[in-house]
């Protein structure tokens, strides 16, 4: 007997996809725990680092730039183990024999590392803040930081997730990732670095320098996804 | 009823099919046909071109030159309904370990579009006697649970045409047994391309025999045709002739 069988919409698919990760994350806790795990551990290398500086070292300055660097190499872990579970068993494979549209597998990967890295992300700010600017205080603009760690996450999840792809079958793909990575992700990150710190400083006409990186940001975020959504069928069927 | 058979789309026409990896031809010039319900089996060496040939006739990936046509579709013009026809049984299970049977199952099942994915996965899962394992990780399955699941897998859109890449590798005898037993349930009204080092169970299960060596057919007939002996003494040739 046939099967009935009905060509199910792209945003089904989008969503079967995204739950799959989901629940693979619920199940194992794999990316949440090692990235937090990490995240705290270099919090704590700051800690000792910083606590050799002295009084006359200006941490607010710094606070965005160590922020970021959390942040990033965080992102790095994750986006690294986030196609091991697809490679293992040939699962990614799996994906690939079904008639669909193969951007959506890129679409829900980055999505699911855009959650998890969100998750993390939420967990190390406030840490950061009681360990590094407790005593110090950023200025009252701070909660603006919200949109660049937004724009930032969500590049770093689009453009790691095209790259973790194209590195997944690379000899030596922990490396290999970093440095492609961090060279095509300078743009986004140095934008992120200087709307962070100024909001956190708020020096006099802070305002402009925010406005110019979030511009630059959201730009590199619309292009980069743009490009990985339409690239992502050629770099997956390579 | 013979117009009707005349009529009928062969499963699998493979014309002048070469894939080139570099400077190395690892598939040269390689044709053949294959009507609806016959079994093939491909032998042949490590780097004989088995599993590349198998990735591309299962849309894993692209011919350098030549045509496929399954079920009378062409592979590289319309890739998603070629994939509507076919199923892959791999030695990789492509099974998320830690996700349970029924989740592994279902998800599948979504991406197909299957309008009862529930009852669909129930049945499948009865058919290969995990039904009463569904809500057990796939991690805690013997080897031989996990390829039944990955049959189930594979049958979840009922495929005209079933690729088998080594389904034996890494089973016991029992698992053997169960997975050929499966097999000839499944074989009515369905094709089945198999690339197997296991001569003499390859040869036993086909209709059809292949073997290729350096990325060349050395022999593509009906297994009527062929007198096993020969064939054995052929394979053991072609094996030591190793890798392209």
């Amino acid at each position: 007997m046939a099967v009935a069988m009905k060509k199910p919409s792209t945003w089904a698919h989008y969503v079967a996809l995204l739950k799959k990760d989901l629940s693979q994350e619920l199940h194992t806790k794999d990316m949440l725990t090692s990235m937090g795990l990490y995240a705290l551990l270099v919090l704590v290398v700051y800690g000792a680092a910083l606590a050799q500086a002295g009084s006359e070292l200006d941490i607010l300055q710094m606070a965005g730039g160590l922020l970021w660097a959390v942040i990033l190499f965080t992102s790095l872990l994750g986006l690294n183990r986030s196609f091991s579970h697809e490679k293992e068993q040939g699962c990614l494979e799996g994906i690939l024999l079904v008639p669909m549209d193969r951007s959506v597998i890129f679409l829900a990967k980055a999505t699911a590392n855009l959650i998890f890295l969100l998750v993390v992300t939420a967990v190390t700010v406030p840490l950061f803040f009681f360990l590094f600017l407790g005593q110090v205080g950023a200025a009252p603009t701070w909660p603006l930081m919200i949109a660049p760690l937004l724009a930032g996450t969500v590049g770093i999840a689009g453009v790691g997730t095209m790259l973790s792809t194209i590195t997944m079958n690379t000899r030596g793909k922990d490396v290999m990732l970093a440095v492609l990575f961090i060279p095509l992700l300078f743009p986004l990150l140095w934008a992120c670095v200087s709307a962070t710190t100024c909001v956190m400083c708020a020096p006099e006409g802070f305002m402009d320098t925010f406005v110019t990186s979030m511009a630059l940001s959201a730009g590199y975020d619309i292009v980069m996804i743009l490009i990985s959504w339409v690239l992502y069928d050629f770099v997956v069927s390579a | 009823m013979a117009d009707a058979l005349a009529n009928e789309p062969l499963a699998l026409e493979v014309k002048k099919l070469t894939k080139v990896f570099g400077d190395r031809k690892a598939l040269d010039n390689v044709s053949f046909s294959l009507p609806q319900g016959a079994f093939l089996s491909i032998f042949g060496p490590n780097g004989a071109g088995k599993t590349t040939m198998l990735r591309m006739l299962s849309t894993l990936a692209r011919p350098t030159s030549g045509t496929i046509r399954v079920m009378g579709i062409d592979a590289k013009e319309d890739p998603d309904k070629v994939r509507d026809h076919i199923g892959l049984i791999s030695h990789n299970s492509m099974l998320y370990p830690d996700l349970t049977a029924m989740e592994n199952m279902m998800f599948v099942a979504r991406l197909y579009g299957v309008v009862d994915p529930e009852a669909r996965v129930r049945e499948l899962l009865r058919a290969v006697e995990l039904d009463h394992r569904r809500f057990d990780s796939v991690r805690t399955f013997s080897r031989g649970m996990t390829q039944r699941l990955s049959i189930a897998r594979a049958l979840i859109n009922d495929p005209d045409v079933v690729f088998l890449d080594e389904p034996y590798a890494g089973l016991d005898p029992h698992a053997v047994e169960i997975f050929d037993e499966l097999i000839a349930s499944l074989r009515e009204g369905r094709t089945f391309v198999m690339v197997s080092h296991d001569l003499q169970k390859g040869f036993a299960a086909c209709t059809h025999a292949m073997m290729l060596a350096r990325g060349r057919v050395m022999v593509c007939s009906p297994k009527d045709e062929l007198d096993f002996d020969e064939f054995k003494g052929l394979y053991r040739e072609t094996v030591g002739m190793g890798v392209a």
